[in-house]
């Protein structure tokens, strides 16, 4: 099982997050929104598998680069 | 000699040249799946068209090579690609690495000069070791291998070049590739201006080869790789791709192709490809896909700068280049990656007379710390000013945002030759959340909260103000197009504009502009 980090693109405010520990998830699925620019910009997973933690929460202020979730695949 | 025996010592010298670094190297690169350097040849041109240039040359540098050096290490000639000249080199990775030595050095440099005197394609196939040691040592060897010709890495964009990264790129294969206007990178294929080795000696960091230069840091960081690729096979196929793009030089119009049947129909899907909320995002290729004519997208540096798209195309069977904005990524905001992405395929597509459509839908500039520290201002001002300098037809859709100087990096006012717009597009200084805090902010704390009526009301009276139809009502957007349209409008729009006084060919104000920046 490997793990994978999940990171931002982008600075902005956390907006809606969309899973949680334990939830499989395909490719590409939407794990959580970020508010940056007036826009809702969505972090998709990058690969299939099971969300092992979420690092971040709503409201939250985050920089471009910042680990947000960990996902095992 | 007799006419026997001289061809004899033909056919035997003919035969020793062709065998290239021997049976085993050959053999164990088989083994790996990748092809050798005449192999990837004969992939790349049309079948029987090779000519070759210097298959007797041999090492000049070190008389005890000379048995040893087939070719030189470094193929050279001419060939065909869709029944067009180019001009190609093409590394034998066998044959001492592929070092850069005397011999094989005048064979670049012969072909680059007829390359650009006859106006015809330069293709480079890089995988080479780097200068050929010992004989570069000390100061003979420098002043012997090194620095004959001037010209060796000026780039003055007469004709196309086109590269591959197609195994370890150090040296002038590293330099090549980036010099190059496409650049399309095997997976595997490692380009460093050093080895892993030397970095270890040199500076005692312990490196992987792929971390240091292999196909995620190209594709993703650097840019350097216009195009990623499994095999060989793809990398000398999509070299011909790239090439059917564009004119043998840049004293001509690029070819005109046919236009594939069924072209005209995906246009229709063109109004459903907008979210139904303004801050929501969706991929800018759909738009782009049912625009062009079908099967003709080709995305140039598709994991870089991804705020930006920028593709090769056709539209009626004629080369477009195309510059977008994708809110998929960033919310399409422009950052400092996105910025050189864009400007240097400006200057390609300037540099090749190939006009440019822009696809319009952008909050602006990404603005913050991080962005400021990577130079945002100058990147974002080479980008508008390469825009402005584009002698090529410019034509920018504004699908929905188009705000503050973004408006006019991505072809706003007279910065393109026709502005259009759908009815969707919203254009202002600033998106109108931020615009009510700006305005009103600083003297009525309800208008920093978008909770309170005087926020709402002042938000909605903004919102409408972007709406397209006061600048159309200036005349500052000349058209306003249902999406469906755009297809049909475009390839009017084509037709109007193109260079018929200078035989569609543009002035290539940029030809000398950075390879890379």
């Amino acid at each position: 099982m490997a793990s994978i980090d999940v990171k931002s693109e982008i600075t902005g405010t956390i907006w809606k997050i969309e899973v949680k520990a334990g939830d499989k998830v395909a490719e590409e699925d939407v794990l959580i929104i970020i508010e940056s620019m007036k826009m809702e910009i969505p972090v998709l997973a990058p690969e299939a598998g099971t969300v092992a933690e979420i690092l971040v929460k709503e409201e939250e202020p985050i920089k471009e680069g910042q680990l947000l979730a960990r996902l095992h695949t | 000699m007799s006419a026997k025996a001289n061809s004899s010592e033909f056919e035997r010298r003919r035969a020793k040249a062709l065998a290239m670094g021997g049976e085993e190297k050959l053999a164990q690169r088989k083994a790996q799946g990748l092809l050798n350097a005449r192999e990837r040849i004969a992939r790349l041109l049309d079948e029987g068209s090779f000519l070759e240039s210097g298959l007797f040359a041999f090492s000049s540098g070190n008389p005890e090579d000379r048995d040893s050096t087939p070719a030189d290490g470094k193929l050279a000639g001419y060939g065909r690609i869709d029944g067009r000249e180019v001009a190609l080199v093409a590394n034998d990775f066998t044959v001492k690495g592929a070092s850069s030595s005397l011999s094989n050095g005048k064979k670049i440099a012969h072909m680059k000069r007829t390359a650009t005197l006859r106006g015809i394609p330069l293709v480079m196939l890089g995988e080479s070791s780097g200068a050929r040691m010992p004989d570069t040592m000390g100061a003979w060897g420098m002043g012997s291998m090194l620095g004959g010709d001037p010209t060796q890495y000026q780039r003055m964009r007469e004709t196309p070049w086109a590269a591959a990264a197609l195994g370890n790129c150090f040296g002038s294969s590293a330099w090549y590739c980036v010099l190059a206007d496409f650049n399309v990178f095997r997976k595997g294929a490692i380009l460093a201006v050093s080895s892993p080795r030397l970095c270890s000696l040199a500076i005692n960091e312990q490196v992987d080869s792929e971390e240091l230069g292999g196909w995620r840091v190209h594709a993703e960081v650097t840019g350097f790789a216009d195009l990623v690729v499994d095999t060989d096979e793809e990398a000398m196929d999509a070299i011909r791709r790239f090439l059917s793009y564009l004119p043998s030089h840049h004293n001509e119009a690029p070819p005109v192709s046919s236009v594939p049947k069924g072209s005209d129909d995906a246009a229709a899907a063109l109004p459903k490809v907008l979210p139904e909320s303004r801050t929501q995002v969706y991929d800018v290729r759909k738009v782009v896909r049912a625009v062009v004519d079908q099967d003709s997208l080709f995305e140039l540096r598709a994991r870089f700068g991804k705020v930006g798209m920028t593709a090769l195309a056709r539209l009626g069977g004629r080369t477009v280049g195309i510059v977008a904005n994708n809110p998929m990524f960033k919310g399409g905001a422009l950052d400092g990656d996105g910025c050189d992405k864009i400007t240097s395929f400006l200057v390609l597509c300037d540099s090749f007379n190939i006009p440019i459509i822009m696809f319009v839908d952008t909050p602006g500039f990404f603005i913050g710390l991080d962005v400021e520290r990577k130079r945002a201002a100058g990147k974002i001002m080479n980008f508008m000013n390469a825009l402005s300098l584009c002698t090529v037809p410019r034509l920018s859709v504004v699908l929905r945002k188009s705000y503050g100087q973004a408006y006019l990096n991505m072809g706003g006012g007279r910065n393109s030759d026709e502005v259009a717009a759908w009815p969707s597009a919203e254009i202002s200084f600033m998106d109108p959340m931020f615009a009510v805090h700006v305005v009103h902010g600083s003297r009525d704390e309800k208008y920093r909260d978008p909770s309170t009526p005087e926020f709402q009301r002042e938000f909605e009276q903004m919102r409408g103000d972007a709406e397209v139809w006061d600048i159309a009502g200036n005349y500052s957007v000349q058209h306003v197009i249902p999406p469906e349209d755009t297809r049909a409008y475009l390839l009017r729009m084509l037709e109007v504009h193109q260079l018929r006084l200078s035989g569609g060919v543009g002035q290539h104000l940029m030809r000398t502009w950075p390879t890379s920046y």
